[in-house]
This record gives C-alpha cells, sequence and structure tokens, in this order.
C-alpha cells in the first residue's frame, strides 16, 4: 500500500483553519514601524525634518537614509559590470527612483502612532523627470542611479545553430512587429512582515515571512555589517509568496536597524495592501522586438531571432537573474534548434521587479506561444496541427541551449484537453458563430514549469557568482518517545509541504501519516537549512521529498543495525511496519519485533546493552539532497539549468462581446503533468490556483503607471485581483510522465508557468483575427479589446514573406 | 491603515446627531455603515476631528410600504434592502441592491450613506433618480425634502448643510405597466462599477406613456439623461427610438478616463447598458421574469 498517490486531506489544514498558524503578524512586538514613501517616481531628496516625529509622545526613534548610511552597507548585487555599483539600502538616501520607496521609518509604540509621526515629517523634493519605458531607459537620456552611468543592468546574446542559414533556406519569414508582456504580480492574502530584535548580545532576531531566507540570511548579514551567524531568521507559515518574499529582507534590515535605534526592542513592520502593490514588487515587465520566424514549408519553424528588453523597475535586488532564467525554457515545448535572442534589460522609475510565479519563463513561453499562433494564422495551419507539426516528441530532450528536459507528452496533453473540452464541438460553434459575425476563438496555451533550477546559471549572468547546484535538507529522527519527528528547511506558503512529507515517511516506514511528525518552516538555531532553503522555483516536490527520502533511508538503516542486533536476527530479515504495539521493525514471518519506543528506548536510555558497534546509531539523521548539476558553460551559455519540466496544456473557448469587449470564457480546460503526483488533491489545487492567477493576469490584473510615474493601480479598487465570481469552471486532466531525474519521478508545478495567458491571448486572438487583429500584449481586459477593436494593427503588426 | 485620531460620539436620536454635528462643526461627519467613509479614514483621503455614528438611533433603517409609496430608512443597508419585501416586488430595487460590492459591504453599508458619499461611483443615487425620488433630510433648520435628481450637486458634494442629516428616501410604488432594470457593468464584486444605468419604463402596450433614464459611474456625478427619456416618451418602442435614446444617454454622459477604461470605452458600455436596460424593462412590464443586475468580468 503506498501513501504516494494518494489525495490524503491535508495535515496543515487544521492547524491553520482554527487559527493556530504561526504567522508573523500574530506575534506581538514593543515597536511598530511605518513607513514613509515617496510620492514620486523621481525626485532628489533636499532635506528632511523629523523633529516634529521625533517629539511625538510614544515614538522610539525615526530613521532616514542617514541612518542607512551610518549603519549599513548596500545589498550585495548580483549582477556583473556598471550595474554592480547600484547602491541599494532599506532607505533612499539623496534620490527616490520610484513612487513608494521608502524615505523614512518612525517606530513607535503603537502602528498607528508610528503613522501619526510619519505624517509629520516634512521632506523637501526636487522633481526629476522620470524614465518608464525600458526601451527608452536604454538611451540612458535619463538615469535611474547617476552613479552607473546607465540603466542597462545587462545585455546578452543567445545564440544556437545557425540561424542565418535557417532564414535564407526558410520557406517563410513572418516577421512581427513589437510585443509586451505587461506588469502585474500575485497578490497572497498576507502581505509582507517581519519582526526583528537587535540584541545586547549582537545578534539579530528576526521572525519573518520570507520565502527563501537560505538567501535573505546570505544578503542580510552584510547589509547589517554582521557576521552572517548572527542573523537568526525564523519562518513559519506564510500566506501565500507566489516568489514575491523572496526580497522583503529590505524591509527586514529596516526593521532590524530600527531595533538598533531603538535600543534593541522588538520592531514589528506589517505592510499594508496599497504598500503591498505600490512597493512590494512587481512581476517581470518584457517587450520583444524585431522578431522574425523561419519556417519550412508546413509550417514546421526553424529557426527565430528577436531582441527582448526586459524592464526590472528601480532596482535590480535578485535581478538581473531574470535574463538568464527564461533560458530554462528557450525553445518552449517546441523543436526549433536555431535561435538568436538578443537580451537586455533596464532600469525604469517604477516599482522593482521580483520574482512572480512562473518567473522570467512564462515572459518567453509566451512570446514562444504568440509566435506560434501568430504564424499558424497568417498561414492558414490550425493552431493544433501547428502544434503538433512543432512539438518536440523524443525525451529526455536536450534543448540547444544544454537544458534536458526530462519527460512529457505534448501531443498527448493536446488530445486529452481537446477531449476534456470537447474540440469538435467548440469548432463547429465557432465556425457556426463566426457565419454571423459574431467573435469566438478557441486558443491553445502549452506551457513549462521548469523546477529545481540550477544556481550555477547565475553564473552565465555573472561568472563571479559563488552560486552553483541546489540542495535541501531534512533530518529525522526516531525520538525517545518512539515518535518519527520530520523537519524540514521549508516554510510552506500552500502547498501542503506536511501532508507530502507524511506521505513519503509513511511509505517509506509501512506506516501511517497520521504517526508522522512535520515540522516546517525555516529556522536558523532549531530547523535544519541548506542556502538554497525556501519556497520558490518549484522544486519541494523534488529538493524538498528527495532530502526527506534520503533522511528515510538513513534512519532505516540505523533502525536495522539496531534491531537486527536486539533480535539477533540477519538485517535482510527484517521489515518495517505497524503491528499490535504501533509502528515497528520486525523479523519477517516470525511474531519478534521491537516497536519504535523500545527502538529509542536502547540508545536514549538503557543502552549499556548496546554493543561497540552500534556507537554511531544515534536515531536522528540528516540528509542533504543535491540534484546533480554541473556549473554551466559560462561562454555558450550552454548547460542543464532546471531538473525537472513539468507541462501544462490549457485550452479556451471565448466569446468576445462587441458591446462590452468582455472575452467570456464559454469553456476552459487544463491539463497538467508533473510526473509522478504525490497528492493529486493538493495538485489539483496547484492546478486550480494558477489558471485563476493566470485568468487574473490576462484579463484584470495590470500595474499601470502614467508618464508621471504614478501607479494608477495602488488598491483594491484598481488592481482587481481575479474572485471566485471571475473564474470559469476548468475541466481538469491529469497526465503522468514520470521523471526519470527525479527518486519518485514527481517534478515541482507550482507555477503553473502563466498557461492561462498564453491561453488567453491565443483565444482572443482566434476569435478576432478576422477582424484584423494580431494579438501583441498579454493583458487582454475588455478596455484593451475596446482600443484594438478601434483600431486594427494587423497591417503592422506582422507580414510574411 | 489607520485613520488619523478622532474622536468618537454615538447618536441615539436624530436631534442628538443634528446637535452633535452643529456643535462640532466643519471637522465632523455622520457615519453610517463606514463603508465609504472609513476607508477614505484609512488612508488619510479625510481627517476630520469627529465622527457621529448614527448607527444605533432607532427607527431609521425602516423599510415600509404606505399608500403607493416606499420608504426607506437611511441607515437600510444593502443586505436588508435586497432582502425586502419591497425589492421582492419592485425588481429594479433588487438588481441595485444585489449588484452592490460584496456580501460584506451590502452587510454593513447604508443607502443614506451611498447616497451622502456623493460619490459618482456609487448606485443608489442613480437608482433614487430612475425612481425619482425624493430624499427626506433634517437638520438644525428643520425638516425638508429634496428631489434626489441634483442631490448629488458635485463629485463628493451633495445638498446637505452643515448639522443636516438624510433620514430617508421615497418614491412612489410603481404603478401597472411600469417596470424598470438597473443593469452595470463592472470588473469584479468588490469594485466600482465600470459603468451602470438605470431604466424605468411606463408602458402601454410598445407605447411608451414615460420614462426615466439615469447613468451611474459615467461623469462626476449621477447623471439624469433626461434627453434620452425624451427620445422615448410618447414613441413605440422600436429600434430606431431606442437607438437614439441610447445616444441621447450617451452625449449625456460625461465619462472619466480611468483604471475602469477610457471615455470612448465607458460610452461603448453606456450605450450597451441603455439598450439592455430598455429591453429588460420592457419585458417586466409584460410580466416576464428577468434577473439581471451586474455583468462581471
Ligand atoms: C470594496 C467596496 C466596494 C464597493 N462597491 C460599491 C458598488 O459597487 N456600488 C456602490 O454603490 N457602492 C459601493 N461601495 C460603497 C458602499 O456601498 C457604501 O456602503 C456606501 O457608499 C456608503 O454607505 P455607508 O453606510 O457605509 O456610509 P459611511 O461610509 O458611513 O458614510 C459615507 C458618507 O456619508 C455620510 N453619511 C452617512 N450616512 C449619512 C446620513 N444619514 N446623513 C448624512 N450623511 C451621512 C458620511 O458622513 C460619509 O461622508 C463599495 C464599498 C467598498 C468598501
Amino acid at each position: 500500500m503506498s501513501w504516494v498517490g494518494k489525495s490524503l486531506r491535508r495535515k496543515e489544514d487544521d492547524r491553520l483553519i482554527r487559527g493556530k498558524g504561526l504567522f508573523t503578524d500574530d506575534e506581538p512586538a514593543d515597536l511598530h514601524l511605518y513607513i514613509l514613501r515617496s510620492p514620486y517616481a523621481h525626485a532628489r531628496i533636499r532635506g528632511i525634518d523629523t523633529s516634529a516625529a521625533e517629539a511625538l509622545p510614544g515614538v522610539a526613534c525615526v530613521l532616514t537614509g542617514q541612518d542607512v548610511l551610518e549603519h549599513c552597507d548596500p545589498f550585495m548585487e548580483l549582477a556583473p559590470g556598471e550595474a554592480a555599483e547600484i547602491k541599494d539600502y532599506p532607505l533612499a538616501r539623496d534620490k527616490v527612483v520610484y513612487q513608494g520607496e521608502p524615505v523614512a521609518a518612525v517606530a513607535a509604540e503603537t502602528a498607528a502612532l508610528a503613522m501619526d509621526a510619519g505624517q509629520l515629517i516634512d521632506v523637501d523634493y526636487e522633481m526629476l523627470e522620470p524614465v518608464l519605458d525600458a526601451a527608452e531607459a536604454l538611451k540612458d537620456e535619463v538615469l535611474v542611479h547617476d552613479n552607473i552611468g546607465t540603466n542597462r543592468t545587462w545585455q546578452g546574446v543567445f545564440e544556437y545553430g545557425d540561424v542565418d542559414q535557417a532564414f535564407a533556406e526558410a520557406a517563410h519569414v513572418v516577421r512581427i512587429g513589437p510585443m509586451h508582456f505587461h506588469r502585474y504580480s500575485s497578490t497572497p492574502l498576507e502581505n509582507n512582515a517581519c519582526i526583528a530584535e537587535w540584541t545586547r548580545q549582537g545578534t539579530v532576531e528576526f521572525l519573518c515571512n520570507n520565502s527563501f531566507p537560505g538567501f535573505a540570511q546570505q544578503l542580510l548579514a552584510p547589509g547589517l555589517r554582521l557576521p552572517v551567524e548572527k542573523v537568526h531568521i525564523r519562518a513559519y507559515d506564510v500566506g501565500g509568496s507566489f516568489g514575491n518574499k523572496i526580497w522583503n529582507y529590505v524591509y527586514m534590515a529596516l526593521a532590524a536597524l530600527a531595533s538598533k535605534k531603538a535600543g534593541g526592542l522588538r520592531v514589528k513592520w506589517s505592510e499594508t495592501r496599497s504598500e503591498h502593490l505600490l512597493a512590494s514588487g512587481h512581476g517581470n515587465e518584457r517587450s520583444y522586438y524585431d522578431t522574425e520566424v523561419a519556417l519550412d514549408k508546413d509550417g514546421v519553424i526553424t529557426a527565430i531571432k528577436s531582441r527582448h528588453i526586459d524592464d526590472c523597475g528601480a532596482y535590480t535586488r535578485y535581478e538581473p537573474l531574470g535574463c538568464v532564467i527564461w533560458s530554462q525554457v528557450l525553445p518552449a515545448t517546441y523543436k526549433l534548434r536555431n535561435i538568436r535572442i538578443d537580451f537586455s534589460q533596464a532600469l525604469t522609475n517604477k516599482c522593482p521587479v521580483v520574482p512572480n510565479r512562473g518567473y522570467s519563463r512564462m515572459q518567453q513561453l509566451w512570446f514562444m506561444e504568440r509566435v506560434v499562433d501568430i504564424c499558424a494564422h497568417e498561414l492558414g495551419i490550425p493552431a493544433d496541427e501547428m502544434r503538433l507539426r512543432n512539438y518536440i516528441r523524443d525525451f529526455p530532450y536536450e534543448t540547444p541551449n544544454g537544458c534536458v528536459y526530462d519527460s512529457g507528452d505534448y501531443p498527448a496533453m493536446l488530445a486529452k484537453a481537446k477531449e476534456l473540452i470537447d474540440w469538435d464541438k467548440w469548432v463547429a460553434y465557432r465556425d457556426q458563430a463566426r457565419a454571423e459575425g459574431r467573435y469566438v476563438g478557441i486558443g491553445i496555451g502549452t506551457t513549462l514549469d521548469s523546477g529545481t533550477n540550477n544556481f550555477g546559471q547565475a553564473q552565465i549572468m555573472n561568472p563571479q557568482l559563488p552560486f552553483s547546484g541546489n540542495s535541501e535538507a531534512c533530518i529525522i529522527r526516531l525520538d525517545f518517545d518512539g515518535n518519527v519527528v520530520v523537519t524540514l528547511g521549508t516554510g510552506p506558503s500552500g502547498q501542503g509541504h506536511e501532508t507530502a512529507a507524511s506521505q513519503v515517511v509513511a511509505d517509506e516506514l509501512n506506516i501511517d501519516p497520521a504517526m508522522v511528525q512535520v515540522r516546517t518552516g525555516f529556522d536558523t538555531a532549531w530547523n535544519t537549512y541548506v542556502g538554497h532553503s525556501g519556497t520558490y522555483a518549484s522544486q519541494f516536490a523534488v529538493t524538498g521529498l528527495s532530502a526527506v527520502h534520503g533522511a528515510c533511508q538513513k534512519l532505516k538503516a540505523e533502525m536495522r543495525k539496531l534491531a537486527a542486533f536486539v533480535l539477533e536476527a540477519a538485517e535482510e530479515d527484517l521489515e518495517f511496519g505497524v503491528g499490535e504495539q504501533g509502528p515497528e521493525v520486525r523479523v519477517k514471518g516470525t511474531d519478534q519485533f521491537m516497536n519504535y519506543w523500545a527502538l529509542a528506548n536502547l540508545v536514549n536510555n538503557n543502552n549499556a546493552v548496546l554493543d561497540e558497534s552500534l556507537a554511531d546509531v544515534t536515531l536522528n539523521v540528516r540528509h542533504v539532497y543535491r540534484p546533480p548539476f554541473k556549473v554551466p558553460d559560462v561562454e555558450r551559455k550552454f548547460g542543464n539549468l532546471t531538473l525537472t519540466y513539468a507541462s501544462q496544456l490549457h485550452i479556451a473557448v471565448v466569446e468576445i462581446d462587441p458591446d462590452t469587449c468582455h472575452a467570456k470564457i464559454l469553456a476552459y480546460a487544463a491539463v497538467d503533468d508533473c510526473g509522478t503526483v504525490i497528492n493529486p488533491q493538493i495538485a489539483h489545487g496547484q492546478v486550480h490556483g494558477a489558471t485563476a492567477h493566470g485568468i487574473g493576469a490576462a484579463i484584470m490584473e495590470s500595474f499601470d503607471y502614467d508618464e508621471g510615474g504614478n501607479l494608477l493601480t495602488s488598491t483594491f479598487s484598481d488592481y482587481c485581483p481575479i474572485t471566485s465570481m471571475n473564474i470559469p469552471d476548468v475541466v481538469y486532466g491529469n497526465i503522468q510522465n514520470p521523471s526519470p531525474f527525479s527518486y519518485s519521478g514527481a517534478k515541482g508545478m507550482g507555477e503553473g508557468g502563466g498557461a492561462p495567458l498564453h491561453t488567453m491571448s491565443a483565444a482572443v486572438q482566434d476569435a478576432l483575427h478576422g477582424a484584423g487583429i494580431i494579438i501583441t500584449d498579454s493583458f487582454v481586459s475588455p478596455p484593451a479589446l475596446h482600443r484594438m477593436l478601434q483600431a486594427p494593427n494587423r497591417e503592422q503588426a506582422v507580414s510574411v514573406d | 491603515m489607520y485613520p488619523a485620531p478622532f474622536r468618537y460620539h454615538r447618536a441615539e436620536s436624530v436631534a442628538e446627531a443634528i446637535g452633535m454635528l452643529s456643535e462640532l462643526g466643519e471637522g465632523a461627519r455622520a457615519l453610517a455603515g463606514g463603508q465609504s467613509l472609513l476607508v477614505l479614514l484609512k488612508i488619510r483621503f479625510d481627517e476630520p476631528t469627529d465622527l457621529v455614528d448614527l448607527a444605533r438611533i432607532p427607527g431609521l433603517d425602516a423599510i415600509e410600504q404606505r399608500d403607493g409609496e416606499v420608504r426607506i430608512g437611511a441607515l437600510a443597508t444593502h443586505a436588508r434592502i435586497a432582502r425586502s419585501e419591497i425589492a421582492a416586488a419592485i425588481p429594479i430595487v433588487r438588481d441595485c441592491a444585489n449588484g452592490i460590492a460584496d456580501n460584506q459591504v451590502r452587510s454593513r453599508g447604508t443607502i443614506g450613506g451611498n447616497l451622502c458619499s456623493g460619490d459618482p461611483s456609487c448606485d443608489w443615487p442613480a437608482l433614487l433618480t430612475t425612481l425619482d425620488a425624493q430624499v427626506h433630510c433634517e437638520g438644525p433648520a428643520g425638516k425638508r425634502s429634496l428631489p434626489v435628481d441634483g442631490f448629488v450637486e458635485d463629485l463628493y458634494a451633495t445638498a446637505l448643510q452643515e448639522g443636516e442629516i438624510v433620514t430617508g428616501v421615497s418614491f412612489a410604488l410603481p404603478g401597472p405597466g411600469s417596470a424598470g432594470a438597473y443593469v452595470g457593468f463592472k470588473r469584479c464584486a468588490p469594485a466600482y462599477p465600470t459603468t451602470s444605468v438605470g431604466v424605468q419604463l411606463t408602458l402601454s402596450g410598445a407605447d411608451c406613456v414615460d420614462a426615466r433614464i439615469a447613468l451611474g459611474s459615467s461623469g462626476l456625478t449621477p447623471i439624469h439623461a433626461t434627453a434620452a427619456e425624451a427620445e422615448l416618451r410618447g414613441q413605440t418602442l422600436g429600434e430606431a427610438v431606442i437607438r437614439r435614446a441610447a445616444e441621447a444617454a450617451v452625449a449625456a454622459s460625461d465619462p472619466i478616463d480611468d483604471q475602469r477604461g477610457s471615455p470612448a470605452f465607458k460610452r461603448r458600455l453606456i450605450d450597451t447598458l441603455v439598450r439592455r436596460g430598455i429591453d429588460v424593462a420592457r419585458r417586466r412590464c409584460a410580466g416576464e421574469q428577468v434577473e439581471v443586475s451586474h455583468e462581471y468580468y
């Protein structure tokens, strides 16, 4: 009997639903931090007067750029070259570079008081011209960071195969005008939060909801001028992250400085929703220029060349990693071998970007899906047929840039999705509707969720970076009382790590998952962790569970050794299971057994009976899982960048109401292949969540700035995340092509790769192609479609030779 | 997230509320459900010195129908109105009450507060204009009743005088042959409509005896589309007549450019919603049961 593969009810739900989660904002603190933010996108700070704020009773301290200069060093930059000189501090110093940038902070006895005091701070600004468009920014006429002399953070050409020859031999060349992937993000239920205490011992104790604390620790320590071992981080339950919470270390540093200035009192910062939307980090915005596609006479794409400009906002932070991360999925699901993409990234006076579900890859996948659909429409090839002609079919598949797609079956996913949605019926419906002059379209979106990344890819971006590989740790122990206790380095944000880890352990020990206690959460003092520990980049099913699995093997080896000694049996004759006295190790085919308590008692209590040969047995073992990665070839930008490639295929049928311009979803199917499924219900939930998120991104969620750099969507009245009433019924299907590279065949699958964005763009394109419209922007809200219907763009957007 | 400090007062009667508001002066605000006011205070768009809470004043939330007149107390919440017999009897009222925001907001927000916010995105002012309602006010100078048309004078500004509050609204029970519809288009439940339209028709067969049309979220105040009404009144409802009415309504609108859409997009929606409203109102006049409210993305 196997627990893996069962829809075991989530173990953590009871605790979470009863309000017994361990969330940061639930913890008390001595002081509360309010952050005064810049109202301007770009302005010089001529002076700050904090005297009135400081004089308010109940205010402990006020921090400005002067304090950060005195007590901090700029955060480490990942970028090479000029961008390495960007000075990123927790507060602006002489200049603000995006609306919402922290300018001053007040720590006071209550949050309301801190805000009152914050309003008394007088900042004298001199407004400057902002630069808001990435292509414009690359002209370096207005500089975001004056000291680096450029807005370009990175540039590189990713070239593989023989592009020129492929174009010379092409039967068709399709040229596509500028395209744009819009700015949006995730809206986790829980905003960013942290509590910091700068102790008398000189350590800093953090409780936070950072989703990659191993990384945060390495950035915070030098930033705060502390040795890394003095930075202690705890992060337990996290109310959603989607990657966004990777970078909240900036605020953690600010809270720590406030604690230091306030004499070591515990300082809490809890972000408001408006702050989150304005300044917590947006997803990467990307533009695509000069796209040319070579195809053979059958519509098989043989080559692509294009120029991509990524907009990273005002600071680099996790960037310019995104300049390489997209290349994990360079050819998307397609078999072309000749590719040249000139990739640059620009700073602008907008909110900095942060990793966001599908980070940097969905921008590439969306681009490739647009290319495929536009070529299909222009050459008159049906979208499904076009995909079948171009899909990669043999696995493992090495992409032109050396990534290895582990397994998959895209044609089978397409067939399944067509069956689920009732394809033929909708094609007939569409054709009929079209004959009546209605706008009905069917769109396919194929996407990849590359998981467990090889941090060595950072060296393609900057060869000096000391990162490579990936890892996760697990400790499993058999306690004195006979309990099996598992500790993990990950702080889950809704993925059900407790449940999945219990399922794995239960299978290994042949016990019930209820008998396994799982301690999730990142805790530098009490839990186990490695530098890669965290919940991001679709990796827990592989890194986390492989660590759990490996630790189980070590524990079992010890338990066997111990039991064999006491039961005077050969290790091969032992088996694990549950007997009348609970979990046990027993001699096969006999009534001889040791239950867990008895085994643990031997090590912890009654150990004089043990033999010398058992001296190493502790029943408390740690395993670090390391995927088999190599450092990529930096020169050629070549190597395996991720271990697993889950895939999703979505189909949407939409009808655009010419009166409201709303692309109403008439039917929606989502097929997922994440290899061996650990817990079908959890996987299904992830697919639903990612689908909702992506549909929201496609039709509702966009961060829009006016010409002055003011964010127009900084509240939920303006930035409307998708609600249950907007989500169509999603027909779900699953196929399983196990990964040959993970012990269980599982693949990470938390990101969904933005499949609905590709799917909605494709469906709307299908509906409107006849009206002379090419979808060149990922945001297809009713106002956006209205604009397109007013000005059909096909003439300018595409040409075919 | 935290309002600036203010003093809180609870009024036990209308007279006490008026007394407090007059005495406290300009910096004081009446507080009903808080669903508009508290939002502004939390983002510190408004920093009043005093709040006078009306919520406990007895009797101010009554919903009643007497002698052909419907009277709704200022403190009646959207949710209670939606569940009331009045809403069951007058579908246009149900359309509006059910279409406002989500359950949480409907459970706390009141019709009086909605009207007094002076917010052009609010639904009740447009609906009440469609029904030619009266607004009943009471202030230091005594009681008065005003037509709802014109009550919202400008963006966030109403005809209320200092110390004056709204105690309720009233309108005539639509007679036989009269029915209406309130339709809107919005992004999601908790967002304000992109635009909304109220239509009330009185028909004799296909002939339009009377018509009222009002627009919400279509300008800086609720808009009474009188020219559109004139296109319908006395006419047989046919395609050309309806088109002219929709065009007149669009001409009367003055939508702003915001995250909900461009003026051109909103005008297209207004045109659509006027037609939809007329269609539903007409079918309801004919006795058909039609469920409408806002259409979501
Ligand atoms: C997320 C969200 C979405 C919303 N969506 C919609 C929507 O789609 N459509 C819609 O119509 N509304 C919407 N609203 C607004 C909501 O309907 C409010 O309930 C309503 O606008 C205000 O009523 P209230 O009782 O809450 O008034 P309050 O917020 O308490 O007061 C509002 C204003 O009116 C004044 N006031 C209140 N009562 C009186 C009175 N009796 N006499 C004099 N002055 C008074 C107050 O001083 C204040 O200035 C939304 C609100 C939120 C928070």
